[in-house]
């Protein structure tokens, strides 16, 4: 099976350069038989590669210790599931992961792209298999998952214990998914400035792929924040680490990407933008890759690091992003230019969307290449961190978020702002009454806290006013009002939950921030602590034994106001024997939206431990929120228009292959 | 207005925009920085009290000492130098003497570093990688692997 | 095996005809570009005549959007020139290649890269295989399988425990005894081994939980227990305390019959305290300043000379037992350690050679000396 899969990865290697080299030569001399073959390839493709990852799975599952792979990074004694995870916790695995779900994107552009001009879609397909030829060679010249070792080792050296978690089974698919399907957004664009003809359909053929692409991404970066939170034992959710900034700089170029596609698709104007925005969306996914995978970073994310695999992955990077960009340099001045348009308009307010989110972008970009141009150039070493990005995308996406709820109320082509700002006066007055209530209610760190939870509910309530002006409620009897707002378009809806879902992201956020609270204090058995209105008691630190690690459990039962137990939170400490390796296990306890999140420390000499406790409002909307965001992406995508059917074809074979 | 001022006015709200970002970025990168240092250059380069800086080492054998309830204090030390650390909360996992730390805080009056984040390593084969640099720089590597 | 080649055969087949079969067909006639542009178009019109239904957008601005796309719908008319399939040489070339270059490009890297005869081999699978064809190291995993299975089985534990000891899994062996400790009671033996384990896993100290375990085993009692002694005794003179050290030793050596193969060791243990303590029992009057200072400095000879004994028994037993990276390792950096930088370029030589300087535990034990400062070796 091994070997099976190992010829399958060359297999699929050998396909993905026929899937440049045929569909790419036939669109450009207009053989439709040379075009035809992309998508049978770009299937069979992805079949091989399947078959290479499903047999580095079953390695893993069956303890095949002859693989290196599977001897490095995993041990007899791990549980099914987590063998199973371990196939992508580690670098050879995960770029198996990246290559499959690339040839995946591919197939779907062949198995679903029958709306897509023939020579449109063989080209993308051409592209879409160059970014594999890349990393396929990538794979088997640096990262072969299938190397093998004679004899077999009888036991593995297990995988890092940080990664052995429910959350490593999510978190790097949907990150992949979002990165990779951003490989689709780039393969359109290339092909747009090589075919030299792009408009408003294009942007329609576009969207549902970037929708696709910005739904994973957002999961995947929500899932990785809830893994750290929960996973590393300091309850933070966001570090503003270089990893974590190299996925969200994609998602932010990406939202633009969705937004400025609407402009192009309605109006026919930011063409050159858009374009430009495809090709750089992918290429932060490709920034991403190189900072994780070159062992320039290193964190929990930089499973190895090894200088040849930098080396190569800077060069795949440069081809790609130079070659592009020249591309774009050289072809866009060719394209017919977009229209011209009002400022106070919908594609106006969008496109102040995109000026806000591409700088946020280069913020996060600059705080991210800062420290490691510095370090190339003086060998100073710095760090940038919080308070960097809290002065710089601070108040950047805070201005953003202002204007969010603008935007989906004005109309096309001339909008009129005084008007849409009465029609939003009853979402301010709900959101500044939040504000005063939270000022009112909460002391500390209240003006800021205010301030920032009347955000948030501006954009919650901004959002529903959006629905309810369209379902005309206050206008028409409620029955049909209710009539309406359901019968609106589907991606209506899905614009109002994404804004709304970034409402409550923010509240969630902001409640954190301002309002958690931290506990830090040395506990003895019985000694109980009073934690924002509930009172923790020590009960015991008890002895507990998993399959690969042994641990020392903390009983915590919580007390409400009134005294009476509600919950038992246990928080551990863990150390896998295989490793020698200790982690911190936090106990989470949800109180409707809340959490209370206890984290031990070292034992004292005096037989007590060191007990640190937060209490964290609201943290839990912060990944709810961007729950809703995706299902308003999924509504969208499920909007009846982005199903343009495929024109008839003409009865005549032969000729009208002919015209292009 | 006609068209054209219109458009103007436009162009110079973004440029007016991106430069006021542009200079908010380099504000910050010039304000919120930290540098890293090792025990070596807070001897040689004079760390005013009160800026943030990083500090990284390794934890010297025997100087942890725990204080009243969650304060430790302890040493960052590179072979040759010495910088005695204070800091209040839960060391993580794998801080143990004589390996690598990164701590991140400012200097008190007193040239002790009250540091208000450690970091260790995360795993057996993980130093951060500044500190791991710079001791090889140093030539303490060796020892360090011990 | 023939399965296996069968397999990749049908793999090179399919995907050939992934390849073969669209070029072999007619090709089917497709729309040109601009009829896929007006559909969009016409479902952008559609579209307009919806959101004016249900109200959403007013007549005038529905007006101005058909006329909009109405534009579109008349410039894409402009586009549609048929344009001649160009030919090119490069056609044929290509093609050839390509339908050539599956099979060929696909079974030319994957014999230069696969490991065809290597077949796979299920940790399952390998551990029912007839006992008599296991391997050491596969009895062991049998072992602990059947131990993790049946985590309360004392004496698993308990036969598990002195073979860890014994290949040097000695963070293992001291858990093994440990948990047959905590189900079969305490016994000599048992202390006994676990102290050795402590021993090991700190690296040649014998430490206070190491130590603990000894005296718990003298404390039971029964035969005269060299070994427990032996490391107590060595413990003391860890410490630093020669003096009681030396007592220890010789009482020991009095209680061993004559025959007793430990009287050796305990007679260079004996012979290497007292020489560390200079005089043999000092002399009434105590020890001068220049004496106790002298003691303190001898103090880390005598430790370096633990040291010695213990790197040359490791010395010795790689001798035996060449295959043992881990080993080598150890010894290469012990050496280094110790300065003795000659004896350690010689270790990572023979290293080298016992593991197979191509291989890669001879790999990294070239990259681990690297680290150390010894150069590559000729």
């Amino acid at each position: 099976m091994t070997e099976t899969g190992h010829f399958a990865l060359v297999l699929a290697f050998a396909l993905s350069l026929v899937q440049v080299a045929l569909p790419l030569l036939g669109a450009r001399t207009g053989d439709a038989r040379l075009m035809a073959v992309g998508r049978p390839v770009a299937i069979t493709c992805f079949a091989m590669t399947a078959l290479a990852f499903a047999a580095l799975v079953s390695a893993y599952m069956l303890s095949d210790f002859s693989v290196v792979n599977v001897f490095e990074n995993s041990h007899s004694q791990k549980p099914m599931l987590y063998k199973i995870t371990g196939t992508w916790g580690n670098h050879e695995g995960s770029m198996l992961l990246w290559v499959l779900i690339l040839t995946l994107f591919g197939a779907l552009v062949a198995a679903f792209g029958r709306n897509l001009p023939a020579t449109l879609q063989a080209t993308v397909l051409s592209v879409q298999g160059m970014v594999g030829v890349a990393f396929f060679l990538f794979i088997l010249m640096t990262s072969n998952p299938f190397a093998r070792l004679s004899p077999a080792p009888i036991e593995g050296r297990d995988l890092n214990p940080i990664l052995q978690d429910v959350g490593l089974a999510i978190h790097p698919p949907l990150l992949y998914l979002g990165y990779v399907g951003f490989s689709i957004c780039f393969s359109f664009a290339v092909a747009a400035l090589i075919e030299g003809r792009i408009d408003a359909a294009w942007a329609r053929w576009v969207r549902p792929w970037t929708l696709v692409a910005w739904i994973f991404l957002t999961g995947g970066i929500a899932m990785g924040s809830f893994w750290a939170y929960y996973e590393l034992g300091w309850g933070g959710f966001w570090f503003w680490d270089p990893v974590e900034n190299a996925s969200f700089m994609p998602w932010l170029a990406g939202t633009a990407l969705l937004h400025s596609a609407i402009v192009m698709e309605k109006r026919g104007a930011l063409k050159i933008w858009t374009l430009l925005l495809s090709i750089l969306a992918f290429s932060l996914s490709l920034l991403g890759t190189f900072l994780v995978r070159s062992g320039v970073l290193t964190s929990v994310h930089a499973f190895a690091s090894d200088p040849s695999r930098g080396v190569f992955i800077l060069a795949i990077l440069v081809f790609f992003i130079g070659g592009a960009l020249a591309l774009f340099a050289w072809r866009a001045q060719a394209l017919a230019p977009g229209g011209l348009f009002h400022p106070i308009s919908r594609e106006g307010a969008l496109v102040l969307n995109n000026l806000f989110l591409s700088t946020a972008t280069a913020t996060v970009l600059v705080g991210t290449l800062y420290p490691l141009a510095i370090e190339a150039v003086t060998g100073d070493k710095i760090s940038v961190g919080e308070p960097f990005f809290n002065l710089t995308f601070g108040p950047v996406f805070a201005v953003l978020l202002v204007a969010v709820p603008f935007g989906p109320l004005l109309a096309w082509k001339r909008g009129d702002v005084l008007a849409v700002a009465q029609r939003l006066s009853v979402a301010f007055a709900l959101a500044a009454l939040a504000g005063i209530l939270a000022l009112l209610f909460l002391d500390k760190n209240a003006a800021l806290a205010a301030l920032g939870v009347g955000l948030a509910f501006w954009l919650i309530f901004g959002a529903l006013t959006d629905l309810a002006m369209r379902a005309g409620i206050g206008k028409v009897a409620p029955k049909a009002a209710l009539r309406r707002l359901m019968g609106l378009p589907r991606s209506a809806h899905g614009t109002a939950l994404a804004h709304l879902g970034l409402g409550l992201s923010t509240l969630g956020v902001i409640a954190v921030v301002t309002l958690q609270t931290e506990t830090i204090l040395t506990m003895k058995p019985g000694e109980t602590v009073d934690v924002a209105g509930y009172t923790l008691r020590f009960e015991a630190l008890n002895p507990h034994r998993g399959p690969n690690y042994t641990e020392d459990q903390g009983v915590f039962p919580v007390f409400d106001a009134d005294g009476s137990q509600i919950a038992t939170i246990i928080s551990s400490k863990r150390l896998y024997t295989a490793r020698r390796m200790p982690t911190t296990e936090a106990g989470i306890e949800t109180l409707i939206l809340s959490q209370l999140y206890v984290s031990l420390g070292d034992e004292t000499d005096d037989g007590g431990i060191v007990v640190r406790i937060w209490w964290k409002p609201l943290v839990t909307l912060i990944w709810l929120g961007a729950l809703v965001m995706m299902i308003g992406g999924t509504l969208s995508l499920a909007d009846r228009r982005l199903r343009v059917g495929a024109p008839a074809r003409p009865k005549k074979a032969g000729h009208a292959a002919a015209t292009t | 207005m006609t068209r054209k001022q219109k458009r103007l006015s436009i162009i110079a709200g973004a440029l007016g925009f991106l430069g006021a970002a542009t200079a908010l970025t380099f504000y910050a990168l010039g304000q919120k920085t930290s540098y890293f240092y090792m025990p070596a250059d807070i001897a040689e380069a004079a760390v005013p009290p009160g800026q943030r800086v990083r500090l990284g080492g390794l934890v010297e054998d025997g100087s942890v000492m725990r204080g009243q309830g969650s304060r430790v204090t302890f040493a960052v030390a590179d072979g040759e130098n010495r910088v005695p650390v204070v800091y209040v909360g839960l060391l993580p996992d794998l801080f143990r003497e004589g390996q690598g730390v990164v701590t991140e805080g400012t200097f008190d009056a007193g040239g002790t570093f009250v540091a208000d984040s450690v970091l260790a390593k995360h795993d057996e084969n993980y130093m951060p990688k500044e500190v791991a640099d710079s001791l090889k720089e140093q030539g303490v590597w060796q020892h360090a692997q011990e | 095996m023939m399965v296996f080649w069968l397999i990749l055969a049908l793999l090179t087949i399919a995907a050939s005809l992934a390849v073969l079969l669209p070029l072999a067909r007619p090709p089917r006639s497709h729309a040109p570009a601009a009829a896929h542009d007006l559909e969009v178009y016409r479902d952008q019109l559609a579209e307009i005549g919806r959101d004016r239904q249900r109200g959403l957008i007013g007549e005038s601005e529905a007006e101005e959007a058909r006329a909009e796309i109405g534009r579109r719908m008349i410039k894409l008319e402009a586009t549609r020139i048929a344009a001649a399939p160009r030919t090119s040489m490069l056609v044929p070339i290509v093609t050839a290649c390509s339908v050539l270059g599956v099979p060929l490009l696909s079974w030319g890297v994957y014999t230069a890269i696969g490991s065809p005869d290597l077949p796979a081999q299920p940790l399952a699978q390998r551990l029912e295989k007839d006992p008599r064809d296991n391997t050491l190291d596969e009895l062991v995993a049998r072992a602990e399988s059947h131990i993790r299975a049946n985590p309360q089985d004392g004496r698993g534990w308990n036969v598990l425990a002195p073979i860890y000891l014994r290949m040097n899994r000695s963070g293992d062996a001291a858990v093994a005894y440990r948990n047959a400790i905590r189900l079969l009671g305490s016994d000599p033996a048992r202390e006994t081994g676990l102290g050795e384990a402590l021993f090991a896993e700190a690296g040649g100290i014998v430490t206070k939980e190491a130590a603990d375990a000894f005296r718990r085993a003298l404390a039971a009692g029964g035969d005269i227990n060299p070994k427990a002694r032996f490391y107590l005794a060595t413990a003391q003179a860890q410490d630093g305390r020669l003096e009681d050290a030396i007592t220890a030793l010789t009482s020991l050596q009095n209680d061993l019959p004559q025959s007793s193969p430990w009287r050796g060791v305990i007679g260079e243990a004996l012979a290497r305290a007292q020489a560390e303590l200079g005089t043999p029992a000092p002399v009434a009057g105590g020890p001068s300043r220049d004496d106790v200072e002298a003691a303190a400095q001898m103090n880390a000879e005598d430790r370096a000379a633990m040291i010695e004994t213990m790197v040359a028994s490791l010395d010795q037993r790689l001798r035996d037992n060449p295959a043992d990276a881990e080993g080598w390792r150890r010894l290469v950096r012990s050496y280094s350690v110790l300065g003795r930088k000659d004896d350690a370029r010689q270790a990572l030589e023979r290293g080298l050679k016992a593991l197979g300087p191509e291989s890669e535990a001879g790999q990294e034990l070239r990259d681990f000396a690297g680290t150390l400062g010894l150069g590559a070796v000729e």
